[in-house]
């Protein structure tokens, strides 16, 4: 996870405080509702120019912070291989 | 008993007890014992216990057939016995191999029926967060949990509890635990004086006791999850049924008295008016019934509960099944009247079941489910419609 994705997710985390934010890091034990998954989604997509599909909008995509980044990550990467 | 038509002969023997007792139960806000004692009696609270724990191995489809039928009779004998098969379902999906042989065979024996406490004053109606926490007490987890609305609480023989889970970091880290009767002191707090769904009789409590941690449903933390498989579902299908059958059992009463002689002189059964108000009230029951069976459909097949179209079409159930079937009855008060439509003591029972349907928008809030239903269209741009 980079710092940029750790940072843009905080504030939707209230109850994580000043705590680290590590890819086990559960996001709904940590505040995040079904009310604000959706603002989250939005500035994802906006943040790092991708649109998750809507088959990935299910509760396991926003389970913890490292599954959500690794959807991102797919996301990001071009088809056919990724090896940038 | 095995679930098809062989529960037939317990539910009309539940019907007609519940029957029998519904007015005097809404006049006193009593639980209708009679009738629990009858689900006892015929195994009828075995309906979703798996056929190898000794139960009737019922699916979601018996639960709705059967819900239907006693909420034609008395809607708060309808929801009481929904809600326990809520949690006979969480126990069977969740619970661990020890809780299960513990408690779904004594339920099929008739020897358990099961309170939910899921309500805590303080978060406002919200179902997936807990401020009272389970705390470590020895090699027992402590409970001590207070609930402004429970249902059926002072009879029942065990609760499904939610709590905070034991040193939560947040309230949104959410147990369901078991614990019977006897591993609590249970105390009730104050009295239940409301507009319907009297005989519910859905009294504040406190519940104070320990148990092991064989007895939390799932891991640590997993209400959220059991929830939106289990709870969540059984609540809008099985609420929607009880709904559902109080309006179309208001509805055959009124076709029968229309019918009778005395009827046919208050109606005027070839009267324009009449027909159409009588045809509008069946629209509302069709349409709500459809849905019902619909979405019963959907959630059998879903390989995702958590998938929006499945959360949206759940919650437009809730909604327009609260929303029809007190129309229904509004409207049937409408159409017969003062007399039949308005007085407590009519045999047609159209001002009770008025009043109990008074509570389906409210219990767990319509808007609520609004504004979920709302940001959970913006997750589903394709519009998949399920």
């Amino acid at each position: 996870m980079n710092a940029e994705f750790t940072e843009l997710l905080r504030p939707f985390l209230k109850f994580a405080g000043a705590d680290e934010i590590t890819e086990e890091s559960r996001l709904r034990d940590l505040g995040l509702d079904s009310m604000r998954e959706i603002e989250l989604l939005f500035a994802i997509e906006e943040t790092f120019g991708v649109a998750v599909p809507d088959d990935k909008l299910v509760d396991s995509t926003f389970a913890t912070a490292g599954g959500l980044w690794s959807v991102v990550e797919d996301l990001r990467t071009p088809v056919g291989g990724g090896s940038r | 008993m095995t679930a098809g038509a062989g529960y037939a002969p317990a539910v009309e023997t539940v019907a007609e007890v519940a029957a029998t007792h519904a007015r005097e139960a809404d006049e006193t806000a009593t639980f209708p014992t009679e009738a629990l004692a009858a689900m006892r009696r015929t195994g009828l609270l075995g309906l979703l216990v798996p056929a190898d724990d000794g139960g009737a191995g019922g699916t979601l489809t018996d639960l709705v057939d059967v819900t239907l039928a006693l909420g034609r009779v008395d809607m708060s004998v309808a929801m009481v016995f929904a809600m326990h098969c809520q949690q006979v379902a969480a126990i069977t999906a969740y619970g661990g191999e020890k809780l299960r042989a513990e408690v779904l065979p004594a339920v099929a024996r008739g020897e358990r029926y099961l309170g939910s406490v899921t309500t805590e004053a303080g978060k406002g109606g919200h179902l997936l967060t807990a401020e009272s926490a389970l705390t470590h007490d020895g090699e027992m987890l402590g409970i001590d949990r207070a609930a402004p609305i429970v249902t059926g609480g002072p009879y029942a023989d065990a609760f499904l509890i939610t709590t905070r889970a034991p040193d939560a970091g947040s309230a949104a880290r959410v147990d369901l635990v078991y614990a019977d009767r006897d591993q609590l002191e249970v105390e009730v707090t104050g009295g239940w004086r409301p507009l319907g769904m009297r005989a519910t009789h859905s009294v504040p409590m406190r519940l104070r006791g320990a148990v092991p941690q064989w007895q939390v449903v799932g891991e640590h933390g997993a209400f959220r999850e059991i929830a939106t498989t289990v709870f969540a579902p059984l609540a809008h299908v099985g609420w929607a049924a009880a709904w559902l059958g109080a309006a179309a059992g208001a509805y055959a009463r009124v076709l029968r008295h229309a019918r009778s002689e005395a009827g046919r002189r208050q109606f005027a059964p070839s009267s324009e008016l009449v027909l159409l108000r009588l045809a509008g009230i069946r629209t509302r029951l069709d349409a709500a019934h459809a849905l019902l069976r619909h979405t019963v459909a959907v959630v059998d097949d879903a390989p995702d509960m958590s998938a929006s179209p499945v959360q949206l079409l759940l919650n437009t159930l809730k909604i327009r099944a609260a929303e029809e079937s007190f129309a229904a009855a509004h409207e049937l008060v409408e159409l017969t009247g003062l007399r039949h439509g308005y007085l407590t003591d009519s045999p047609l029972a159209l001002e009770r079941t008025f009043r109990d349907l008074r509570s389906a928008s409210l219990n767990y809030a319509n808007d609520r489910l609004r504004l979920a239903n709302g940001a959970l269209s913006l997750r589903d741009p394709g519009v998949r419609l399920a």
